[in-house]
């Protein structure tokens, strides 16, 4: 197979692996859908109830009935209207003259008493018109239409009538009409409309309880996932992987707290367990050194007695002024062995120490008064280097053993020292407080530590000093440990190495 | 007539004929006279039972009403029609004209033709002949004999009727003076589901003699 279709292989099985839904992630879907279709089908029955009542009201079968009548009240309205209009007309025709000279003054006469006559036109019987009377139409109430009417004269001829009808009776009729036409509608498709409407409405229920469906599911998805995470990583730290860490997540809830607790808690398991491994270490290196110091001083009394022995007797006798030159290779050998014992002396000291480490007593202190004291009774600290002291918290109460603490931050100055030489010392000690820790900083100026230095700093016996036993930070991280603290080394801003001791709050603090 | 008018019509007769249930049969059998002209056969019917003189209160109150009327040769021996025509026809009663105004809508004149009818006899004879009815095809007509079937429907939920009505659910306050748009999601999809009903409209069904197909000169 190519490495193509391997690829998409992979990729196949990823979107698998995706897909794929976990039984806590089915569980709270179908809760979710659960919560989303019960109210829904409630929904659904109260909408169908909604939609009749509503229509119901709208549609009461008096209110369709008056509406569809409205066309027919005009009708009732019109016939009227055309009724007066032609009893005026007729009355008109009878008070005409018999002179048809006289008849536009009689028609001016009867447009004068008769309201919304608009025109009169006498016609003889052969058509003829005698007279014509007719008056603007008056706009000041508004439209008009022209509602004609006829009267046949007893002698011939005919009274030709126009009278004013309101327009707004037609537009209001039309108005009327399709209103009435579209309740009638309504009303035909009643049940229909009941029916759509609950349709529409659940449609739109079953469309947001869809969305809201997966938009739950991808929300929980996002929990559950992280929750798989958790359960992964406690399998994992089960089969004894104290690296394992949870990633918790930007979300500020109970699940990403779980995490950021779960990891907290594999890291003092972590730093539980490398405290241990570290101090029965270098319990096996005390009894190393315990071992070795009695091993090397036994002979070194009998060897340094034997030598002073030689050389008493070599004075006092004769021999001496006979040969000069052997006395002076006495003299100078007397030396060596001497310095070198004297080395194995305090290499048998230095062991011996750190075979006797004595067991912490802590009692209650401040950090920085801690510090300050010890810097007010070390002259030869003060002696041979500047010290800078900041402050960060006012108090950092801790619990400490005072001697065997003296005892670290004398190590460290003495590096600090070391490291400066030949030039003068700068020692910057800080101290501050965070939320479970006091932290003391000491860091000097000189040429730093490197990285691979620093993975060993700590063994005993490692040592960069053609002069030193590398015990000293071995000694000073054990007194940390025992304390409860940790101790970690790196480089100071601006150059130089920095040592931080963290010790824990004193409890109540 | 296309062939895709004639299917369409041929379901809604089915549909009109399937629904006749709620119908009532005209007693007498429908009074036909079939012709043949240019291929085609052509049906002359009587429907006047389906329009009594009380039909003048509703048709005559100044509402927009309708009638259709469907016309179909049926196999005598059953099934679907072979042939159909419809016509659907509006009438508004003008209250101050006092006059029947009506607009004939066929498949043939689908804009409808007007005409003016001066008063309710006028109308019920212009109702009642259906005359010269283009039923289609005369080779369609079924071999084994047949009968003409007529279906008048007073007032169904016509095409406009339920065009109106959906309008006014997508907007109710639509029309209302001073009123704002009012749309919603709920009515415009109520409006888009909304189907005219199965017809229950006034409904009277007629039925002739059976024919021989040779009556017709096939």
């Amino acid at each position: 197979m190519s490495a193509e279709g391997g690829r998409l292989g992979g990729g196949l099985r990823s979107a698998a692996a995706a897909l794929r839904v976990s039984r806590f992630e089915l569980k709270i879907s179908a809760a979710l859908v659960l919560a989303a279709t019960v109210p829904f089908v409630a929904a659904i029955f109260v909408a169908g109830q909604v939609v009749e009542q509503t229509l119901s009201l709208g549609l009461d079968p008096r209110v369709v009935e008056r509406l569809t009548a409205v066309p027919s009240l005009y009708g009732e309205l019109f016939q009227a209207r055309k009724q007066l209009y032609a009893q005026q007309t007729l009355e008109i025709a009878r008070a005409l003259p018999r002179d048809p000279a006289r008849a536009p003054e009689a028609l001016r006469a009867a447009m004068a008493r008769t309201p919304r006559l608009r025109r009169a036109a006498w016609y003889a019987a052969d058509g003829r018109l005698l007279a014509d009377v007719e008056r603007p139409p008056d706009t000041s109430e508004g439209e008009w239409r022209d509602a004609p009417a006829r009267a046949t004269l007893p002698g011939g001829g005919e009274l030709d009538c126009t009278f004013e009808i309101e327009a707004r009776f037609f537009a209001e009729l039309d108005e009327s009409r399709e209103l009435a036409e579209l309740v009638q509608g309504l009303d035909a498709l009643r049940a229909e409309i009941r029916r759509t409407y609950v349709r529409s409405f659940a449609a739109l229920v079953v469309g947001w309880a869809v969305v809201a469906a997966g938009l739950g599911i991808f929300l929980a998805r996002r929990t559950t996932r992280r929750v798989s995470a958790l359960v992964g990583a406690v399998r994992r730290l089960a089969g004894g992987d104290l690296d394992v860490q949870v990633e918790p997540g930007r979300a500020n809830d109970e699940v990403a707290g779980l995490a950021r607790a779960f990891n907290a808690m594999v890291r003092e398991v972590r730093e539980s367990r490398d405290r241990i491994v570290y101090l029965e270490k270098i319990s096996g290196w005390q009894e190393v050194a315990r071992r070795l110091a009695h091993e090397i001083k036994n002979p070194l009394t009998p060897l340094k007695l034997a030598f002073q022995q030689l050389d008493a007797r070599w004075r006092a006798s004769g021999a001496r002024e006979l040969d000069p030159a052997f006395g002076a290779r006495l003299a100078e050998a007397g030396e060596v062995v001497r310095d070198e014992i004297g080395t194995l002396q305090r290499l048998v000291d230095e062991f011996s120490s750190f075979a006797k480490l004595p067991e912490v007593r802590p009692d209650p202190a401040d950090l920085g008064e801690f510090v300050d004291d010890f810097l007010r009774t070390s002259p030869d600290v003060s002696d041979a280097a500047d010290v800078d002291v900041v402050k960060a918290s006012a108090d950092t109460p801790v619990r400490l053993d005072r001697t065997l603490m003296r005892r670290v931050l004398a190590n460290l100055c003495a590096n600090a020292i070391d490291a400066a030489r030949p030039a003068r010392a700068r020692i910057h000690v800080g101290v501050a407080r965070s939320r479970e820790r006091a932290v003391l900083t000491v860091a000097d100026e000189g040429p730093g530590i490197d990285r691979a230095t620093r993975e060993r700093i700590f063994d005993p016996y490692y040592t960069t000093k053609k002069t030193g036993t590398g015990l000293g930070l071995a000694i000073v991280k054990k007194i940390v440990l025992q304390h409860g603290g940790e101790i970690q080394v790196g480089d100071r801003p601006g150059g130089g190495a920095s040592f931080s001791i963290a010790l824990p709050l004193r409890d109540g603090a | 007539m296309t062939p895709r008018r004639i299917a369409l019509a041929a379901l809604a007769v089915a549909a009109a004929l399937a629904a006749a249930g709620r119908a009532r049969a005209a007693p007498a059998p429908l009074p036909v006279q079939l012709a043949l002209r240019d291929g085609r056969l052509r049906a002359t019917v009587d429907v006047s039972a389906a329009f009594p003189t009380s039909l003048q209160r509703e048709l005559g109150n100044g509402l927009t009403n309708v009638v259709a009327i469907y016309v179909a040769v049926v196999p005598a021996r059953g099934g679907g029609p072979a042939l159909i025509y419809g016509r659907v026809v509006e009438i508004l009663f003008d209250v101050w004209e006092e006059t029947y105004a009506v607009v004939v809508k066929d498949p043939h004149v689908p804009q409808g033709v007007r005409a003016v009818l001066p008063d309710f006899a006028a109308l019920r004879r212009f109702l009642a002949q259906e005359r010269d009815l283009d039923l289609g095809p005369a080779a369609l007509v079924p071999p084994g004999g047949f009968v003409v079937e007529a279906r008048v429907e007073v007032n169904p939920v016509s095409k406009e009727q339920l065009q109106r009505t959906r309008e006014f659910i997508a907007s109710p306050s639509g029309g209302a003076r001073g009123a704002g748009s009012s749309r919603s999601v709920l009515g415009a999809m109520a409006s888009f589901l909304l189907r005219a009903p199965p017809s229950d409209a006034d409904v009277v069904l007629f039925r002739s003699r059976p024919y021989e197909t040779a009556e017709v000169g096939r």
